[in-house]
């Protein structure tokens, strides 16, 4: 596949076409080399943009990058969930992979908890493919990427910009208290539904407890400010990044600025109402947060509509 | 939700012979004004004073704090208001002990962290909310009650909604659709509280409806219908019927009769509302205030 396939394609998905099949295919077995090259603790250098979720909501990842800069002149870094929930997954999935193939040095995308085969059957990206396709081809080849033989994770699990801010989708483990330990977290072993990658990926921090919390659906874990303190700490970081929660102001600092939420999907699930926001770093990792709002209605190729009534019992 | 026809609302003859009048966010009709609003969730300034007021750190993720919708007959004071708000102080006083999700399982032979503290809260959000009523007064102030009988009064009736009736194609006057919260569960499933109002020349009728599904483990739902007939002539009185029903099964008892046990299976609950066994059911009928 040369730079110019790929810039066709590119250029098609950026209209939200999507491409065939059989391009599909090349392109997941493309970047599956690529990114099972990466560590699980990806470095990044600055600047580089960070981004949080996304969701399938296509239109509005278009508005991300007029408020962030094209890809390859600004460098990204998305911290996961790309698919579900919206109705553009397979579009905003290809693209973000298709310049990752093209670009893989200037974008950086590491695993989500969504990026499951189990979860995606669940909330939409399944559904999507089928719909798109008539088949489940495509669906199985971009989950192979996330969980290949449901075994093997191809994206990196958090990445580490400057050696000074630690990014992951969801947040903290309590079986990791270094780096070093997600670094010999085995990709290819591990079995992604507990353990410490899992963690990786779903917990959350949470202000009513100071170390570690158990959700009271009695799986999951939560974080509180001393388990950020500490960890920030022996690491050398300056602050965590993750994504992985809704908020209405599209960032949220917690834990005197230990750690940020970063969320862009404005208008989630499209009746929200929240912004959006990306936070942008330069070559000194001085932080500016970008917000924006979601992508006008007439822009997405459907008329906005009162709802239809219906002679609901 | 979404669906494919664009509705331009109802024509002016339609208004005209029902004696209806749109008014912003809304519609007035044989006494009544009806309105529904619809805002953005929370923000860090509106959720710490929903914190504060319901006294815990633990709300549904998307609480759309400022939609409402409101139902007010002006000549009797009688007012029907449907907010989160109100749902989620139901929801604190219910409590529920929390329901684990089949995770939990394998989650047990996890090591712990010695500090390890467990949060004990009601995460699916499940209300026994069925709207709150008031009468308001000439000043303006409304007496509000939470819910059983307050400044309104309701009492056992054998009298049902008139389904039947309820078919017939009238026109629609007015419709809309207000979620008041909804939370994805951490990815286990889906909660959300809505209300849907249809407003048509013989009365209106409105479903409010809390729908649970934790996958693999369970669905309830919690359906409050009400239903006003307006009657003839401006003095006649409203009567207005609430039925409350309220619904559970095990995904484990579902799959022992053959349905799917998988939750794709269950994303609209329209669709299998009849294949959940009802817990509690009753109706009421409104006492009109003297």
């Amino acid at each position: 596949m040369g730079a110019s396939d790929l810039d066709r394609q590119i250029e098609q998905l950026k209209r939200c076409e999507p491409l065939t099949e059989a391009e599909v295919k090349a392109l997941c077995l493309k970047a599956m080399e690529i990114l099972i090259e990466e560590s699980n603790v990806q470095r990044v250098d600055a600047p580089v943009t960070i981004c949080g979720d996304i969701h399938g909501q296509f239109y509005d990842m278009k508005e991300l990058f007029k408020v962030g800069g094209d890809c390859p002149k600004t460098n990204y870094l998305f911290l996961g969930d790309f698919v579900d929930r919206g109705f553009y997954s397979v579009e905003t999935f290809l693209l973000l992979l298709a310049l990752k193939v093209r670009y893989p040095d200037r974008i950086t995308l590491i695993r989500g908890n969504h990026e499951s085969r189990q979860i995606t059957q669940v909330y939409g990206f399944y559904d999507e493919c089928l719909r798109k396709y008539g088949s489940v081809n495509v669906w199985r080849y971009c989950t192979d990427i996330f969980d290949y033989l449901s075994s093997i994770c191809f994206f990196s699990l958090s990445a580490l910009i400057e050696n000074k801010i630690f990014s992951v989708h969801g947040g903290l483990s309590p079986a990791i208290t270094t780096l070093d330990q997600i670094r010999v977290i085995d990709r290819k072993q591990e079995v992604p539904h507990d353990g410490a990658m899992c963690d990786l990926l779903w917990s959350d921090p949470e202000d009513t407890v100071d170390g570690w919390g158990l959700s009271p659906r009695g799986a999951g874990f939560l974080f509180g400010g001393n388990v950020v303190s500490s960890f920030n700490h022996s690491n050398n970081i300056d602050y965590i990044c993750r994504a992985h929660q809704l908020v209405m102001e599209g960032y949220k600092w917690m834990f005197n600025s230990k750690i940020v939420t970063v969320w862009s999907a404005p208008n989630y699930c499209y009746r929200c109402g929240n912004i959006a926001a990306i936070l942008e770093l330069d070559e000194n990792l001085n932080k500016q947060f970008r917000v924006f709002e979601a992508a006008p209605h007439e822009s997405r190729g459907v008329p906005a509509k009162r709802p239809a009534p219906d002679y609901f019992l | 939700m979404a669906s494919a026809a664009a509705w331009e609302g109802p024509t002016a003859a339609e208004l005209k012979t029902a004696g209806a009048e749109v008014i912003p966010g809304g519609v007035r009709v044989k006494g009544w004004v009806i309105q529904s609003h619809k805002g953005p969730i929370l923000n860090a300034a509106s959720l710490q004073r929903f914190e504060d007021e319901l006294q815990t750190t633990h709300l549904p993720e998307m609480v759309f704090g400022e939609s409402f919708l409101s139902l007010q007959h002006t000549q009797t004071g009688i007012k029907f208001h449907f907010n989160a708000l109100d749902a989620l102080k139901a929801w604190k006083k219910e409590a529920l002990p929390p329901v684990e999700v089949p995770a939990a399982a394998k989650w047990k032979f996890r090591s712990k962290p010695s500090d390890q503290v467990i949060l004990d809260y009601d995460y699916t959000f499940t209300t026994p909310y069925c709207g709150s009523d008031a009468v308001v007064v000439n000043s303006g102030t409304p007496q509000t009650s939470l819910d059983g009988c307050g400044t309104l009064c309701w009492e056992d009736t054998n009298d049902r909604i008139d389904i039947v009736a309820l078919s017939a194609k009238e026109p629609i006057l007015f419709y809309d659709e207000v979620i008041l919260y909804e939370d994805e569960l951490a990815d286990n499933g889906i909660s959300f509280l809505t209300v849907r109002v249809r407003v048509m020349p013989t009365g209106w009728f409105l479903l409010l409806r809390f729908w649970l599904r934790v996958d693999g483990v369970l669905m309830r739902l919690r359906d409050t219908r009400l239903h006003c007939l307006f009657g003839n002539g401006d003095g006649a009185k409203p009567v207005v019927l609430r039925e409350c029903c309220w619904r559970e099964a095990t995904f484990a008892t579902l799959s022992a009769k053959g349905y799917p046990s998988d939750s794709a299976a269950y994303a609209d609950p329209n669709l299998i509302a009849h294949k959940l066994p009802i817990v509690t059911q009753k109706t009421q009928k409104l006492k009109n205030p003297t």
